[in-house]
């Protein structure tokens, strides 16, 4: 029987994976694939806690709903994301975060 | 015949797209037409909303209170000056932005901050977090364009992706926070939260402050409060000088109603709240430590320009922080009121001199009071009220602070919001010093102003006073 526990174990780990993998990768195409993680690591604990937060003998489908809107604003954030990497690989022939420091003072 | 208030989003959101789609159809008409469309536009909107009265919206999801109305007016009206500050910033995007003809680029560039206002209007209405969450991300996501907006410009490029990658390690933090949330109270709407939260049981509260925390640092890198402040140096400095202005405003502004109505719900358990407040404490001190001291040493204006909002941040926790005092929340709010002025202020006149000297140096500021004794006049007035000097918006907004710092007994911070104020002196003064006892290094002629940024200027020093002089103005805000 997998519990509510287990659901939340899972995204404990996504999350962190993302998290380390932000933290600790210098590729942005990687990094950028670690945050879409973290999102995932909420989408998962969301339906986790709708399925047993029964109501009505029903799961609570608002944090469903909740997981629609997380996937579609991912998928928006991809979309003008990659744009930019890809805006950035151009100009500069480099996705190393590394190599960003014209900025600095 | 009543107007629901939840139509001026959707009005905002067309016009937005409708200027999008007379871009694409008019190749030889001159794009800063569609600017001047959007600001009538949103004036109309602000009027509006001057009009309506605050009331009972049927959702769930949404309110209309004179908070809400208050935020809605703000970021409105920070999008026209943003508007118009555009169109003095439009000959540098045409230098970066690649095309077939000579304004490519320039229809978007007017056209997505009015995209960006909808999401900001909506996220002032917003007490739900699925709502909250996708008014953030629309905000944005827009903002992740315009920032890497100048396409053929390196430090434009890298802000860009320095933004993306920290704004969506943010979005992380705050979804994951609200599915925490969720988890425990089995709700995603903060009043609904608020009721619940008294009967929760004493083995839950490590859960939902752990949710707390997790929504707390994800507005924390929207608002720029320190630690999670390390991307506002080098975004502010990258993006479009209007871009940046529009971050440290509108952005930073609609992070903090967020704030206030999450901190608001979590009012309702004290043993979880007073958690959050000391959260919040924390937060407020290192900001304005670390904003205040960081500013000492900059050289370039608009990376001043970027610590000073941290440092403002810093002041504006301060009073969320007290939220136990009764004025917490109007302080908040006339803080910010006269931080649009004093900010926009300097970066209007920022982007007229920087484009005209062609840098941001404050070393190109020097000697203006004699080329141009109207725009030194405007900045010297937004660097007093930045500083705080009495009489001008600034002082009022952070006596206020301090006020609501003492009735909650927050004595520290009191004390260190007054030494942080001493800095501010400092490296404000820097700027005036320039302008006012610097001789001219070599081009001494005056800095062409366009009217309608005259216009702006003025209105904004007239205000600065007046909200500094009258300060039973200020209270009409909240109506």
């Amino acid at each position: 029987m997998v519990t509510l526990n287990d659901y939340l174990l899972a995204s404990g780990l996504l999350f962190s994976l993302g998290f380390a993998g932000v933290l600790l990768r210098r590729n942005i195409i990687v990094i950028y694939m670690a945050l879409e993680l973290m999102l995932n690591a909420s989408a998962l604990a969301l339906v986790g806690f709708s399925r047993f937060h029964v109501r009505d003998g029903l799961p609570d489908y608002n944090a469903q709903i909740f997981v629609f809107f997380i996937i579609t604003v991912a998928a928006a954030e991809v979309a003008v994301g990659l744009a930019i990497i890809v805006a950035l690989f151009r100009a500069r022939q480099t996705t190393r975060v590394e190599d960003l420091t014209s900025l600095r003072f | 015949m009543s107007f629901p208030p939840a139509l001026l989003e959707l009005l905002v959101l067309c016009l937005g797209l409708a200027l999008l789609l007379v871009e694409s159809f008019t190749e030889k008409q001159d794009r800063t037409l569609l600017a001047y469309i959007g600001m009538v536009g949103l004036g109309v909107i602000f009027l509006i909303l001057q009009l309506l009265p605050p009331g009972p919206t049927g959702m769930a999801s949404y309110v209309f209170d004179p908070v809400a109305i208050f935020f809605k007016k703000f970021v409105v009206l920070t999008t026209i000056i943003v508007l118009i500050m555009s169109v003095d910033y439009a000959t540098t995007i045409q230098r970066f932005v690649p095309g077939i003809s000579s304004q490519a680029g320039l229809g978007e560039f007017f056209a997505i901050p009015i995209l960006t206002c909808a999401g900001m209007m909506w996220m002032a209405s917003a007490i739900d977090f699925i709502l909250i969450f996708v008014s953030l991300e629309l905000v944005t996501i827009s903002f992740y364009v315009l920032v890497a907006f100048m396409r053929r410009n390196a430090s434009s490029l890298e802000a860009g992706v320095k933004y993306l990658i920290l704004s969506a390690f943010s979005t992380g933090f705050f979804a994951y926070g609200a599915a925490w949330i969720f988890g425990v109270t089995g709700n995603t709407n903060l009043v609904r939260i608020q009721q619940v939260l008294p009967a929760l049981g004493a083995e839950n509260y490590s859960a939902i402050l752990f949710g707390a925390l997790l929504v707390l640092v994800g507005l924390g890198f929207k608002i720029a409060a320190a630690p999670f402040q390390f991307w506002v140096p080098d975004v502010y400095q990258g993006a479009p000088t209007p871009i940046t202005a529009f971050l440290s405003v509108g952005s930073k502004a609609v992070g903090f109603i967020v704030l206030l109505r999450v901190v608001q719900a979590f009012q309702s358990l004290p043993p979880v709240g007073d958690k959050v407040v000391a959260a919040l404490i924390i937060l407020a001190a290192a900001t304005l430590i670390y904003g205040n001291l960081a500013a000492l040493p900059q050289t370039n204006l608009k990376r001043l320009l970027a610590y000073s909002s941290i440092g403002h941040a810093g002041y504006l926790l301060m009073a969320v922080a007290g939220i136990s005092a009764r004025d917490s929340g109007q302080a908040v709010v006339i803080y910010l009121a006269a931080y649009l002025l004093m900010t926009l202020l300097s970066f209007l006149i920022l982007i007229i001199v920087s484009n005209y000297a062609d840098g941001d140096e404050i070393v190109n500021f020097n000697g203006l009071s004699q080329r141009s004794p109207l725009l030194a006049f405007g900045l010297l007035v937004a660097m007093m009220s930045l500083a705080g000097v009495p009489f001008t918006a600034g002082f009022l907004g952070k006596f206020l602070v301090f006020k609501v710092a003492y009735e909650s007994q927050q004595f520290v911070l009191l004390a260190l919001g007054i030494i942080t104020v001493g800095c501010g002196f400092y490296y404000y003064l820097k700027v005036v010093r320039a302008m006012y006892w610097q001789s001219a290094a070599s081009n001494g002629a005056t800095i062409p102003v366009s009217g309608l940024s005259f216009a702006t200027i003025v209105l904004l020093v007239l205000f600065t006073f007046l909200l500094g002089i009258f300060p039973q103005m200020a209270t009409g805000l909240l109506r």
